[in-house]
């Protein structure tokens, strides 16, 4: 009887284990890619201020513009990026369960 | 009067739903089965609740209005550290079934040792994180009632330990949940009326331009409890308990304790320990150096986005999740619930610059979220809204306060105690003498730190936290080769770097300012060296293990498989 994909994976075979490795980085680049682009954009954002002093003479509503950056948007931008990262990792997951056990 | 009401009613609020939850759960059926049941909104409520701490609610606005907004990097760090823990730990943790960090490093790693090395970091961070609890109580009790600071300190500790061992605050998510919508409607009421009372911001030229903060157009006349060490950034005359004085441009005076009376618009003299900013340079979010230089900016995002996933009551939360990808969408609903919360503190450190500007002299800038609704409106409105503060900066003590005391209880009496079976009655018993003895230490720190920012105390915990347990949890559930005594290695680097920075610069003072900056905030350098010691020593002691497969698949194969068995979790949570 040959075995399937689900006992090779308990079983911890070699076999098994390639496929186990494989989603795990999957996942592992799916989260890196998000801390890059958080990571770009909020890392960038303490010397983007002091390279750009300029930014301080322009206003929003009466608060200078570096204080607007860093007191509001990036919220948004974490969220934005959390709800499309939860969505592609439970994409990996729903393709490896069917590569487990194939839709019929 | 109005204000200790609203403040004993959270409190009894809190230990009686605390209490009732726990009863109601053991009568209908098991606590954590029960809490399966839970939506993701539910528990994302339940986690900002108890993760909002007195740094939040009181911490970032203070250190706002003292330092100026770099400050404001806090609450972005402070959240960001949940997309670090959605990213790379959420699921994978709750598949594994491991809802603290010594379950987690036992199961993961195999070794009891480690256990016991992991519960001493647990206390670490719990005592750096519990100390800024309490005194931001003893605080917020002395505005409100005009009592000594240990008051409020003892206090507090003595009811949330109380509280812990009675068996309340169990982790009840529906209490954490009540505590989030209490504070961030206690927060954000009064920010919203007082832009609304005051049209837009007063005075912009003391909170953005080119002015010193200035005593209000009517004088300002505060009374000091002690004598206090003050500059004056300008010449200014004064009176001190009715007698005139005046001092010149930049002196250094020590008032004595009395009743000090300054004209108006006269430039506010300030505390010993705080610099007198312009509104400008007050207004820049990051400097070429001092307080406010890159390298305390970067390593202060850097421990607080490593270090949220080690704190040890936030992990616990998400056993609640029925499995990894709920675990997952709960993470993305903390945001957004952090992200409303964190919208508020910003207002108030601002808007104190022009209303309170008697901070400044006494150097309590702590209590600005506390004084300010009273200061924009004389009478029963201010005190109404400043009850209403004071309400929510105590249900912030005792949720996080509780949180972490059935930690620090549940790691003394479970992992640190006599090891092995025990009746339950024992376990019981052992449980609540850790809860009451593990208050001692917090509480008497509480009393000596009373000099020390709330928001610098918050901080050096996301350090030693980002220095051990992050390095820990990462590399344990993404990289296979991990070995224990590499994980107790980094561990322990990770942990002397960290404290050992910290207290070497509460010992020395004024070097140079980037040293000074990475002494204050140490991440930087003790989150690399963490992982590099755990790397390099696992390759080194890791030849020739077998893989860890089951390990792996229990962390990160889908659910729905027959394959997700847990592999920690034992245990339930005390």
């Amino acid at each position: 009887m040959r075995r399937t994909l689900r006992d090779e994976l308990a079983e911890s075979t070699p076999h098994g284990g390639l496929y186990l490795r494989r989603l795990i980085r999957a996942q592992l680049s799916l989260s890196l890619v998000a801390l890059v682009a958080f990571g770009g954009i909020v890392g960038a954002l303490p010397l983007a201020l002091l390279l750009l002093p300029g930014l301080e003479d322009v206003a929003v509503l009466g608060i200078p513009l570096p204080i607007v950056i860093i007191a509001w948007p990036p919220f948004l931008l974490f969220i934005a990026i959390a709800a499309i990262y939860a969505r592609r990792a439970a994409a990996l997951e729903e393709s490896f369960r069917d590569l487990v056990e194939p839709p019929r | 009067m109005i204000a200790l009401g609203a403040i004993l009613a959270v409190t009894g609020a809190t230990i009686g739903l605390g209490l009732y939850g726990v009863r109601l759960a053991r009568t209908t059926s098991d606590l954590f089965v029960a809490s399966r049941a839970i939506t993701p909104w539910w528990n994302a409520a339940a986690i900002s609740g108890e993760y909002l701490s007195a740094a939040s609610f009181l911490g970032i606005a203070g250190l706002q209005m003292k330092l100026g907004s770099v400050a404001l990097w806090l609450p972005l760090g402070f959240t960001a550290g949940y997309l670090a823990l959605l990213l790379f730990v959420a699921a994978p943790l709750r598949r594994f079934g491991a809802y603290t960090i010594s379950d987690f490093a036992e199961a993961r790693l195999g070794s009891p040792r480690l256990r016991v090395l992991a519960a001493w970091v647990v206390l670490g961070i719990a005592g750096f994180y519990l100390v800024p609890q309490l005194k931001g109580a003893g605080l917020t009790l002395g505005e409100v009632t005009g009592a000594p600071y240990w008051v409020g300190v003892v206090a507090v500790g003595a009811v949330v330990a109380l509280n812990v061992a009675a068996g309340g605050m169990r982790g009840i998510t529906y209490v954490q949940a009540f505590q989030y919508w209490t504070k961030t409607f206690a927060i954000a009421l009064p920010a919203c009326l007082l832009l609304i009372h005051l049209g837009g911001l007063p005075e912009r030229a003391a909170m953005f331009g080119r002015e010193l903060p200035r005593a209000p157009a009517s004088g300002l006349v505060v009374e000091l409890a002690e004598p206090q060490r003050v500059t004056f950034p300008a010449a200014t005359d004064y009176a001190v308990n009715g007698t005139p004085a005046r001092a010149s441009e930049g002196e250094e005076r020590t008032l004595p304790s009395g009743e000090i009376a300054l004209p108006g618009r006269a430039v506010v003299p300030v505390a010993d320990g705080i610099d007198a900013q312009r509104g400008e340079d007050w207004a820049r979010p990051v400097d070429d150096s001092g307080p406010t230089s890159l390298v305390f900016v970067y390593s202060l995002l850097l421990a607080t986005f490593l270090g949220t996933m080690g704190l040890p009551h936030i992990l616990v939360r998400f056993y609640t999740n029925p499995d990894g990808p709920a675990a997952r969408r709960t993470t993305v609903r903390v945001l957004g619930l952090l992200a409303m919360f964190y919208a508020f503190p910003v207002v108030y450190g601002a808007l104190g610059r022009v209303l309170v500007p008697e901070l400044y002299l006494t150097g309590a800038t702590d209590s600005v979220v506390l004084r300010l609704p009273e200061a924009a409106w004389p009478g029963l409105g201010g005190e109404l809204l400043g009850a209403l503060v004071a309400a929510g900066a105590f249900a912030a003590f005792m949720s996080t306060a509780s949180g972490l005391m059935v930690s620090v209880a549940g790691t003394i009496s479970f992992d640190l105690w006599r090891r092995g079976a025990a009746p339950v009655d024992v376990r019981r018993r052992r449980f609540r003498l850790s809860a009451l003895a593990g208050m001692l230490a917090p509480v008497v720190l509480a009393l000596v730190a009373r000099g020390l920012d709330i928001s610098v105390l918050v901080g050096w915990a996301f350090a030693l936290a980002a220095s051990t347990f992050c390095p820990l949890l990462l590399l344990g559930i993404w990289w296979e080769r991990l070995t224990a005594r590499g994980a107790a290695a980094g561990l322990m680097a990770g942990a002397v770097a960290a404290t050992g920075a910290i207290f070497a610069g509460l010992a020395i003072d004024d070097t140079h300012p980037t040293i000074d900056a990475l002494l204050t905030q140490p991440a930087v350098i003790s989150v690399p060296l963490s992982f590099a010691v755990m790397v390099l020593v696992s390759l080194r002691t890791g030849v020739g293990r077998p893989a860890a497969d089951a390990e792996l698949l229990a962390l990160h194969a889908p659910e729905g498989l027959g394959l997700d068995e847990p592999v920690a979790g034992q245990r339930a949570p005390a």
